[in-house]
């Protein structure tokens, strides 16, 4: 961490955590460098992003209410931002997630467990996998790996149900071992 | 000098050996995998750096409304 970075974030009057905005870069930038990573699939507009979230932050850290962790406010912060991106890249090339309908009839090859060998190309694999799903199901995968996150916090950051999420997260496991395989 | 070429070509040999040697791991859950993942992905440092620059042209907070009622600075 920037040793400037701390003492300009820890400023008297920025009323964020006792430990400031410091700590608080220091304790989830690597999540959601992670979740920007895998949704944008690009480590400069990974990094682009991640500055611009803790930007929003900083300046709306009064917005905050405290009903929900840290993490998870930066989280909505993040999957707005990255959502808004994609959403402006899409418009200017049309891409399509066409796997979903045949996967649905595959066997439960989510219940198998995944042998990968670890090579630098396993980012890459992960990140094919990734883009060929919905949205939906690669914001809830990303989410479900961070064990901070509860199930029902994920539906909140959704907007859905947690049921809802559990069964959506059952699919989404199957599609994403079965695009998996096919990258090897 | 025939004989040093020849030691230094095996060595060479079994350090790309060493190196293309790849551990396998096994993930009960695509969880686990990105959890994984995401555990040797590191932020680049530059994002720090960028946001501090950023952060020096943020305006300084307003005071906070107890102590302009007090009058302290």
């Amino acid at each position: 961490m920037d040793n400037s970075l701390e003492q300009r974030v820890c400023r008297p009057g920025l009323e964020l955590e006792s430990d400031g905005f410091a700590a608080l870069y220091r304790a989830h930038s690597r999540e959601i460098y992670y979740l920007t990573l895998r949704l944008l699939g690009d480590p400069q507009k990974a990094e682009d992003a991640t500055h611009d979230v803790f930007l929003k932050a900083y300046k709306k850290h009064d917005e905050f209410r405290g009903d929900s962790s840290w993490r998870t406010w930066l989280y909505r912060i993040a999957i707005n931002h990255c959502s808004n991106l994609r959403q402006s890249w899409h418009s200017r090339n049309l891409v399509t997630n066409g796997e979903e309908s045949t996967w649905e009839n595959m066997p439960a090859m989510a219940d198998s467990p995944l042998r990968v060998l670890e090579t630098k190309e396993l980012g890459q694999r992960i990140q094919k996998t990734l883009d060929s799903l919905s949205e939906e199901y690669r914001v809830l995968l990303l989410l479900v790996a961070d064990e901070e996150l509860s199930y029902e916090a994920i539906a909140v950051l959704t907007d859905q149900s947690a049921d809802a999420v559990r069964g959506k997260l059952h699919r989404a496991r199957k599609a994403f071992a079965f695009s998996f395989q096919k990258t090897l | 000098m025939k004989h040093q070429k020849k030691f230094d070509q095996k060595q060479q040999q079994t350090s790309e050996v060493q190196s293309q040697q790849k551990v396998e791991h096994e993930f009960a859950t695509v969880e686990e995998l990105l959890r994984f993942d995401a555990q040797r992905t590191g932020v680049p440092p530059e994002v720090a750096r960028r946001l501090n620059r950023s952060l020096r042209k943020e305006p300084a907070p307003p005071r906070p409304w107890w102590r302009r009622w007090l009058g302290q600075q």
